[in-house]
């Protein structure tokens, strides 16, 4: 029997940073009467908002892990995932998304559609996530919410179409008309809790009713029922009215907007209404399993809890006892002493306790029906792990998991340091795919890899905090390329005699470069000249060659090479001797082949006013940047460009003060390209001088 | 004159031969409809000059204009592209699709580096319509050129509205042409409503017509465009208008 899940919402709040989506979260909690006060997220009073549950959260007032909440309305069980709005934690964002049926895509009533917004978008679009908006801070000066709702048209392409609009703005805000019901709603009580239904004021009633028309136009594309209710000028009921809406939503054809203040504790409860009524249920969003019993063929689910287990670990914390592991069941349904495999490493786990999240707080509860997010206790895997019932081998989608561009070398203040930061890394790295470390054999230094200044910066403060590991860290190192730029020949002999059996080996072939692919190994070997047992040896030679250039040792990235000719020894030969002559044809080819070094580029975008339009442009230009152009939003313009991460570090401090703190921006990457002539010397030179003192 | 941006590049970059993209150029300078116009000067207007290319809505101008741009990019000439409709994601949008249409039969690595090089020959400014006005285009223009971030060899000007801006914008936008020795492309929508005078031009823009140094016309028939000069050609270049491959906006092989 197919488990009812027509009640159950597994929401994300997305937006850009600063938007109020803690807030929001804050009071959704306490409408539904998961938590009985309402905090603010800086902590005035010293609680902090529920949703930011990390201490170093709640002091830099941004949200850096998700927490995972479950509350109820109205009969509905809804998950929210608190998802954290800057740019480079932006794998989380993606994470929560994957395993989200819908969202609301939250936006500042001044601000509008900001630069991360715009990022946030993409990755709902990439998911296929159906939203609804809501236009928050209804409140503040200068709030103009119709502004909002044609930015996201024009800037995000969506069809968007308000749901309510608002009685009084700014400081005046009292309520919002509903344009479904065409009454007015006013939230009275200290925390908005009640609610009081009103016909609509009499000065609104035109707009309102200009507006409900283009409601009623837009909806009416999606139900045909609805445009025969208008064509026969029947009655429009609600139920209609929200069905064709939903049904736009679904399809990601139309973006119903909500508006209100959550600060103020305005017009939230409309809001998760419009969460119960337009946001899809688990079994109406198509999720995709790989069957890898037959070649990774995809598998529609069926959100069917009778089924054997589908289950993804989509997030790991470490809590007072022990791994907790966040999990979206896809089908079946995961119990208290069930046994579920881990796909990736075939061990099988017996599942201990099983909770639903409420921040840092949690619930016991006997299962998990398919659907659901909750957590288990106790259970070693890694982020994005598949979990599954005993004799089913399938996989969830792998998620999209961007290479680090920037690392950072830590060194631990003592040993006890020494045994925290080890721990805290091995975490890190566990819950987050785009942090990695590594130790550097060379200089035996512990490198840390991320997308960003920040993410690291803020891993590093987290170590101190959660670990109690005191480390120092060197200067952020950008992650360079090499590649070639031509074709060039090799012949390379390995001849060793040293007593006992010698090496030999001979290649030839040549280098040539590639844009699509990393590394591609073509062997046109004819009438075995090299014996074929030894050719995987000679891609394997190659391979190594390429994680680390002979000049300046970064990693090479680009290279195709062919080999068509060569020698062996019937005694001499061996792997070993021609992994040697792949390397030795490789360096001997390689600085023939022109090599350059590429750096990483990124996207920075800039937003400031636009009497600082000139300073920011120049700021850019002074980094290399190139200029793709400049957009203006009246007092705001938008800067568009492309900087070498090598030039960006420090920059939000001198954005800060060259624009009286008014500037903000965002930078994801973009692409690698080759570094100018001259810096390439400078980079040769640092690299040089870092192996001396290393030496 | 190449700008300030350019020429850095010129320091850094050791120029390789880039066959494919000579082929690409050659193809665009051979097809340029307006040289084939009959318009002799290389870069058809002159410094200070302006050009205007007029349509209906949805016939081609602003791609005529991006494939004018590209023209001048691949000839080292900085183009300064002001969308008064657009978002600069969208107007890159043109740029890149263009380009590629015409990069598609060559090598991908090779055009795409040269893309990169080509970008640095282009600004894009985008202004909303209302907020738009010459001495705000002026002050933006000083803060590119003060700082050598960038100096435009020509400027388009894409979504102006003629019949409710006057002569006496049109004029002040001149004076600017001639002071920074730029040329500036503009285009002008014409309406379905309103039959064409004898020379061809709309009575809406008669009172601006003699303030321009070029005129063409695109015009649709069918799925077909057609280009027309009416003014500003040499008076013997052949007079009949030329059939253009919509896709790139380059006279039809």
């Amino acid at each position: 029997m197919k488990f009812d899940d027509q009640k159950i919402r597994n929401i994300g709040i997305s937006a850009h940073i600063d938007s109020g989506k803690t807030t929001l979260s804050e009071r959704i909690l306490f409408y539904t009467k998961r938590i009985h006060a309402i905090h603010d997220v800086k902590g005035k009073d010293g609680v902090g908002a529920t949703m930011d549950s990390m201490e170093l959260e709640k002091e830099r007032g941004i949200t850096i892990a998700s927490a995972a909440t479950y509350c109820e309305w109205k009969g509905h069980e809804i998950n929210i995932i608190d998802t954290p709005g800057h740019v480079d934690f932006t794998i989380e964002v993606e994470r929560s998304l994957r395993v989200l049926d819908g969202a609301i895509l939250v936006l500042c009533s001044v601000g509008g559609v900001q630069s991360q917004s715009i990022t946030v978008d993409h990755q709902m679009k990439r998911y296929k996530v159906p939203c609804i908006a809501f236009i928050n801070k209804c409140d503040r000066s200068g709030a103009n919410p119709f502004r909002v709702i044609g930015q996201l048209r024009s800037k995000l392409g969506h069809n968007a179409v308000a749901m309510q609009i608002p009685i009084g703005l700014e400081t005046d805000l009292q309520g919002v008309v509903d344009l479904v019901a065409m009454k007015a709603m006013y939230f009275d009580g200290d925390s908005g809790e009640n609610i009081r239904i009103e016909e609509i004021p009499e000065q609104l009633l035109a707009e309102a009713k200009a507006k409900r028309d283009e409601l009623v136009d837009a909806a009416s594309l999606f139900s045909d029922e609805l445009t025969e209710a208008i064509l026969e000028e029947k009655e429009i009921t609600p139920e209609l009215l929200y069905a064709a809406v939903r049904n736009g939503t679904l399809k990601r054809a139309l973006t119903p907007v909500y508006m209100g203040s959550a600060y103020k504790n305005k017009a939230i409860q409309p809001l998760l209404d419009g969460v119960t009524y337009l946001l899809p249920t688990p079994s109406e969003v198509e999720n995709i399993a790989l069957d890898m019993n037959n070649n990774e063929e995809p598998v529609i689910l069926t959100s069917d809890s009778e089924k054997p287990i589908i289950a993804l670990a989509f997030k790991l914390e470490d809590g007072q006892y022990g791994q907790l592991t966040y999990i979206r069941v896809y089908e079946g349904t995961v119990e208290k002493g069930s046994t579920i495999i881990n796909v990736r490493n075939g061990k099988k786990v017996k599942v201990g306790r099983v909770v639903r999240m409420h921040a840092d707080q949690m619930e016991d509860v006997d299962h998990l029906r398919a659907g659901y997010i909750g957590a288990l206790f106790g259970i070693e895997c890694s982020s994005g792990d598949t979990f599954v019932s005993p004799g089913i081998n399938m996989t969830m989608t792998s998620m999209y998991v961007p290479k680090p561009v920037i690392s950072l070398a830590i060194v631990p203040k003592d040993n006890k340091a020494q045994m925290a930061m080890s721990k805290a890394l091995n975490r890190f790295s566990k819950e987050d795919p785009t942090f990695k470390t590594y130790v550097d054999h060379e200089t035996n230094e512990t490198i840390i890899e991320g997308m960003g200044e920040l993410h690291l910066d803020i891993y590093v403060e987290r170590m101190k905090r959660e670990y109690n590991a005191e480390v120092t860290t060197g200067n952020p190192r950008v992650a360079y390329r090499e590649t070639i730029t031509q074709r060039a020949d090799f012949n390379y002999t390995h001849k060793k005699q040293t007593g006992g059996s010698g090496q030999f080996g001979r290649i030839a072939g040549y280098i040539e470069p590639i844009s699509d692919a990393e590394f591609v190994f073509e062997n046109k070997i004819f009438g075995g000249t090299i014996p074929t047992q030894y050719i995987p040896a000679c891609e394997k030679g190659f391979k190594q060659s390429m994680a680390k250039g002979p000049k300046l040792e970064f990693p090479i990235t680009g290279v195709k090479v062919v080999i068509n000719d060569g020698a062996s020894h019937a005694v001499d030969s061996s792997d070993m001797a021609f992994q040697a002559a792949a390397r030795g044809a490789f360096k001997e080819a390689y600085l023939r082949a022109k090599p350059v070094v590429h750096e990483p580029i990124m996207k920075v975008v800039v937003e400031t006013p636009t009497e600082f339009q000139g300073s920011v442009m120049g700021l850019l230009n002074q980094r290399r940047g190139m200029i793709i152009g400049s957009q203006d939003e009246g007092v705001m313009c938008v800067i568009e460009s492309q900087v070498p991460l090598g030039e960006m570090f420090g920059f939000s401090t001198i954005l800060r003060s060259s624009t009286q703190g008014k500037a903000q921006f965002t930078m994801e990457f973009a692409l690698y390209r080759q570094v100018p002539q001259s810096i390439a010397e400078k980079i040769a030179l640092e690299v040089a001088q870092n192996k001396k003192t290393a030496a | 004159m190449v700008g300030a941006r350019a020429l850095r590049q010129e320091d850094n970059v050791i120029h390789l031969t880039y066959e494919d993209m000579i082929m690409i150029k050659k193809e665009i300078i051979e097809r340029n409809p307006l040289l084939n116009l009959g318009y002799e000067n290389d870069y058809i207007l002159p410094s200070g000059g302006l050009g205007a290319v007029l349509a209906h809505a949805g016939v081609g101008k602003t791609a005529l204009l991006v494939q004018m741009a590209l023209h001048a990019m691949m000839h080292e000439q900085p183009v300064l592209h002001v969308s008064l409709n657009d978002a600069v994601s969208k107007v890159d949008v043109w740029y890149r699709e263009l380009f590629n249409d015409m990069a598609s039969s060559y090598d991908v690595a090779q055009t795409g580096e040269y893309w990169e090089k080509m970008l640095n020959y282009r600004f894009i400014m985008t202004f909303r319509v209302e907020g738009f006005s010459v001495p705000k285009l002026e002050e933006r223009l000083t803060d590119l050129m003060e700082q050598n971030i960038f100096k435009p060899y020509a400027v388009i000007i894409d979504g102006l509205k003629f019949d409710e801006s006057g002569r006496g914008r049109l004029l002040e936008l001149k004076e600017l042409a001639a002071k920074y020795d730029m040329r500036i492309w503009f285009t002008v929508h014409t309406h379905r409503h309103e039959p064409p005078k004898e020379d061809g031009l709309p009575l809406s823009f008669l009172h601006v017509a003699d303030l321009f140094d070029v005129l063409v016309q695109l015009a649709a028939k069918g799925p077909e465009v057609y280009i027309k000069a009416l003014k500003g050609q040499s008076p013997d270049a052949k007079q009949d208008a030329l059939l253009l491959d919509p896709a790139t906006m380059l006279i039809k092989e």
